[in-house]
């Protein structure tokens, strides 16, 4: 590994770390059930268990919070993944073929798909399949799919006219072998650094399709509902909008951040946005 | 005219150029010769006031009547492209990839005062006496447009369109092909005023110019008229450099110097050369002044 | 160059049509029949057929799709099956009212990034422009729904100022208009500034590093004078292609931004539709909101190529 720690892997690693470990720890112990409707407790300020504090429905924040972050990342391991595993493969190939129309082809798809924003494909596949976190999930990997190809097709791009891959392709390794072998394991760091900037990008879409009822399905606790809910209540009880807006931005924060800090540490003469003259 | 006492530039605790003084005759053509790292680009910038950030200059620097370090940017970018201007070693980066030739070479005139009019008609003329066919074109053309060669004389068409009293050219041939190099000097040579041309290239030097410093490590370790200085060098690293730098016999090995220039900040103290000469003594341990007229060396043991 | 413009043009035809298929395809994916549930659970088999008929469900997907396809071009984008009322009228409607969403939002992020995008490159080094890096970090990690329901809690409900929702067309009261849309504007545009104020950043940074603002400099130029006259020209380059992309993404943002303050525009349509199983109207806007995307993307591109000289 070449580069060194820097201030966003520690910040953004740590903030990552907190939202991972808040959903750990949700599978084994929340203060209360965060499902559970209590009329008894209903609007309750923070204090004495509830560590802050109730909402209409009486259900606690801080355990809503916890298991929201199991959504949360949910969503984003598996949105990451489905648009890792299509878009790379597409990205290399279009990187490596000699076919010029094949890649330009793939590349033509990849632009119109990118046409689709993730909202837009998750509306519609709401409007069919029903709302949910799966549709969700698929929605937005599959929005994501066209990010990852571009990056894939680049670094491929790259890689290819370096010597080494010069040299295997002289010595007359097979194409799919060089790409599993050669260029899959180099452009592994851009890819790395991706997956951590779509996996913020994937936060924020599911904060807004819970938001607008077509993420998670209640009584599944998600921080995009619990902002929508806190929405009507704003003027009386503004708390209840502000753990969860708070929640979503440190997370989404600490990706970027763990992003951008991953991109300095695995290959400093990467940055594309500069940190630093 | 130009005459330089005492330069330093640092950056930082680290001397990048150590108490270089010399001086410069209207209509002189100095070269100033060393390898990279030997501190010449460095005293360039510094009398253009062009450092990079973070780097500093001390020491005293007059252009005629008006001191050009120390003093604060105001009071110096008015002489900038007026009275004394420069040509960098890059041509395919120096010039806006967005404006055309014309408005380029125009630019240096207005921002001293001339009419964009006047400006105007003058820029096709430069083209001219850089001998760039068809001046009205390349004047409407882009700089991708160009070769690198032909992007060299727009420089230079630039650099003297305010007749400066001095004209620094930071290696203006190095990045350009032979042939072109040839005509780009031939050119330089009859346009320029006051010269002082930056190389490392000993054969350039002796062509363009009359006068020679050679720079090492920072300082000025030999200088004078250029014939006398190339048949009877007397500091050892000139000696060093002209011996590699002669045609050998087959068959016979290449002379090098004996190890290889320290990075900024790692020269010996004392006399910067000693490390790697072989005439080295225990009194080189102290800085050799510059001595001798007309032909300066600073050495303990010179040659001849 | 004029052929790149003509290649693009077609390009940009092909992939709406695409995009056109791909909708309508997804659209026929929706469960149920359209005449069914507008007649409800007793209809008679033969009335049921009577109004496929009618809506013309009961033709092949082909026709279907060439004839919604064929109105879309002449404007007409067919009535739909649940309101019965013509959807092209709702949509022209709306488009307005968005269209004026995105272009506030564009301007307040425009406004905001170039000036502090450039200050932060020219003190990348001292602790103010890294103050607004860090500060722009975090704007982008803010969702511009959030920033809205922030924004409303100290603007309409602590200092009263605004009207938390809710809108007002110009041609009924110019003022109440503009207050009905400064704190969607603000939304829209402090999240997007602090995207673009990162590009603008980065772009600019580049330009400082380029040979010829030193040649601007030895031409007598002041490091201000030689930024100004030949870095902010170039920088603006990379920037204005990154434009591109923002619009697309704020047309977005403000589907989420007329929910929150209750703006009849294309987002609130559109998520009325599904809400209602409203399958024409749904495709209609959807449609619209993919075309805008695909046309702004061509004419980037096309601005892109115009403003460099290295590339005609």
């Amino acid at each position: 590994m070449r580069g060194r720690m820097n201030a966003g892997l520690l910040v953004g690693g740590a903030l990552v770390g907190l939202v991972v470990l808040a959903a750990v720890a949700s599978f084994f112990w929340t203060p209360h059930d965060p499902t559970l409707v209590d009329a008894a407790h209903r609007l309750r300020e923070p204090g004495g268990g509830y560590l802050l504090g109730a909402d209409k429905f009486g259900r606690d924040t801080f355990s809503q919070l916890m298991v929201g972050a199991r959504t949360t990342l949910y969503v984003g391991i598996v949105a990451v993944g489905i648009a890792a595993l299509i878009g790379t493969p597409l990205g290399v190939l279009a990187g490596m073929t000699p076919r010029g129309w094949l890649s330009e082809l793939v590349m033509r798809v990849n632009d119109l798909v990118f046409a689709f924003p993730a909202l837009l494909l998750a509306v519609m596949l709401g409007a069919v399949y029903g709302p949910g976190t799966l549709t969700a999930m698929i929605a937005i990997g599959v929005a994501t799919v066209p990010a990852f190809a571009r990056v894939a097709r680049a670094a491929t791009l790259q890689v290819m006219v370096t010597d080494y891959i010069l040299a295997a392709r002289a010595a007359g390794r097979r194409r799919a072998a060089i790409a599993v072998r050669h260029v899959l394991p180099n452009i592994g760091s851009m890819l790395i650094v991706q997956a951590s900037v779509s996996f913020a990008i994937a936060i924020l879409a599911e904060a807004a399709l819970s938001f607008l009822g077509f993420g998670t399905r209640p009584p599944i606790p998600s921080w995009g509902r619990m902002l929508q809910e806190s929405q009507e209540l704003l003027f009386s009880t503004p708390r209840l909008a502000l753990w969860p807006g708070l929640a979503i931005a440190l997370a989404v924060l600490g990706f970027n951040l763990l992003g951008d800090g991953l991109r300095d540490f695995l290959d400093p003469k990467l940055r594309r946005i500069r940190a630093e003259g | 005219m130009l005459k330089v006492e005492d330069l330093t530039v640092r950056a930082g605790p680290v001397e990048l150029v150590r108490d270089v003084s010399f001086g410069i005759a209207p209509g002189e053509r100095v070269g100033l010769i060393g390898e990279s790292g030997s501190g010449k680009s460095l005293t360039a910038l510094s009398l253009m006031g062009l450092l990079p950030e973070g780097v500093t200059a001390a020491g005293r620097a007059r252009l005629a009547d008006r001191d050009l370090v120390g003093v604060p940017e105001s009071r110096v970018k008015d002489l900038r492209g007026r009275d004394l201007s420069m040509v960098f070693q890059e041509p395919m980066t120096a010039l806006n990839p967005l404006m055309r030739i014309g408005a380029q070479v125009a630019e240096v005139m207005t921002l001293h005062g001339r009419s964009r009019q006047e400006a105007r008609e003058r820029s096709l003329e430069l083209l001219g006496r850089v001998r760039l066919p068809e001046p009205a074109q390349i004047a409407r053309a882009y700089p991708h447009q160009l070769s690198g060669g032909q992007r060299q004389r727009v420089m230079l068409a630039i650099a003297l369109a305010n007749e400066p009293r001095l004209l620094i050219c930071d290696e203006p041939t190095t990045a350009l092909d032979v042939t072109v190099q040839k005509q780009m000097l031939e050119l330089i040579a009859e346009v320029a005023p006051a010269l002082l041309f930056i190389t490392h290239d000993l054969a350039v030097v002796a062509s363009v110019c009359e006068r020679v410093l050679v720079m090492y490590g920072g300082r000025v370790v030999e200088s004078g008229p250029i014939r006398e200085v190339f048949t009877r060098p007397r500091h050892r690293y000139t000696q060093g450099l002209l011996a590699a730098s002669r045609l050998t016999p087959r068959g016979t090995r290449l002379p090098t110097i004996k190890g290889s220039v320290p990075p900024a900040g790692r020269f010996p103290g004392g006399c910067v050369f000693r490390n790697r000469c072989p005439h080295a003594t225990p009194a080189c341990e102290t800085v050799p002044e510059l001595t001798g007229d007309g032909h300066a060396y600073a050495c303990w043991h010179p040659a001849h | 160059m004029t052929l790149y413009f003509v290649k693009r043009a077609a390009v940009l035809i092909a992939s709406t049509a695409v995009a056109a298929v791909a909708v309508f395809a997804f659209m026929a994916l929706l469960p149920g029949d359209p005449a069914e549930i507008a007649l409800g659970v007793n209809a008679t088999p033969e009335a049921v057929a009577e109004l496929r008929r009618q809506f013309g469900t009961d033709r092949a997907p082909v026709a279907q799709f060439l004839d919604w396809a064929g109105g879309l071009l002449q404007g007409d984008f067919g009535t739909s099956y649940v309101t019965s009322a013509p959807i092209g009228p709702q949509i022209s409607d709306r488009l307005g009212v968005t269209a004026v969403l995105v272009l506030g939002g564009m301007a307040v992020a425009l406004v905001l990034a170039v000036p502090l995008g450039t200050f932060a490159a020219v003190h990348h080094r001292d602790p103010l422009g890294a103050a607004i890096s860090a500060a722009s970090q975090l704007g982008i990690a803010i969702p511009a729904f959030l920033a809205g329901i922030l924004l409303v809690f100290v603007f309409a409900v602590q200092a009263q100022a605004l009207p938390s929702g809710g809108y007002v067309p110009i041609a009924e009261n110019p003022g109440e208009w503009l207050r009905s849309l400064l704190l969607p504007w603000l939304s829209l545009g402090l999240v997007q500034g602090a995207v673009l104020t990162r590009y603008v950043r980065s772009a600019v940074l580049d330009v400082m590093r380029e040979d010829y603002l030193r040649t601007a400099r030895a031409k007598g130029r002041g490091r201000t004078g030689a930024l100004w006259r030949h870095g902010l020209r170039n920088a603006s380059i990379p920037v204005v292609t990154v434009l591109g992309l923002q619009l697309a993404t704020l047309l977005i943002g403000a589907v989420v931004v007329e929910r929150v303050f209750v703006i009849p525009g294309l987002g609130d349509l559109l998520l009325n539709g599904v809400a209602g199983r409203d399958l024409l109207l749904v495709q209609g806007v959807v449609m619209v909101l993919v075309a805008a995307v695909l046309l702004i993307n061509f004419v980037v591109d096309v601005l892109y190529h115009l403003l460099d000289p290295r590339l005609r």
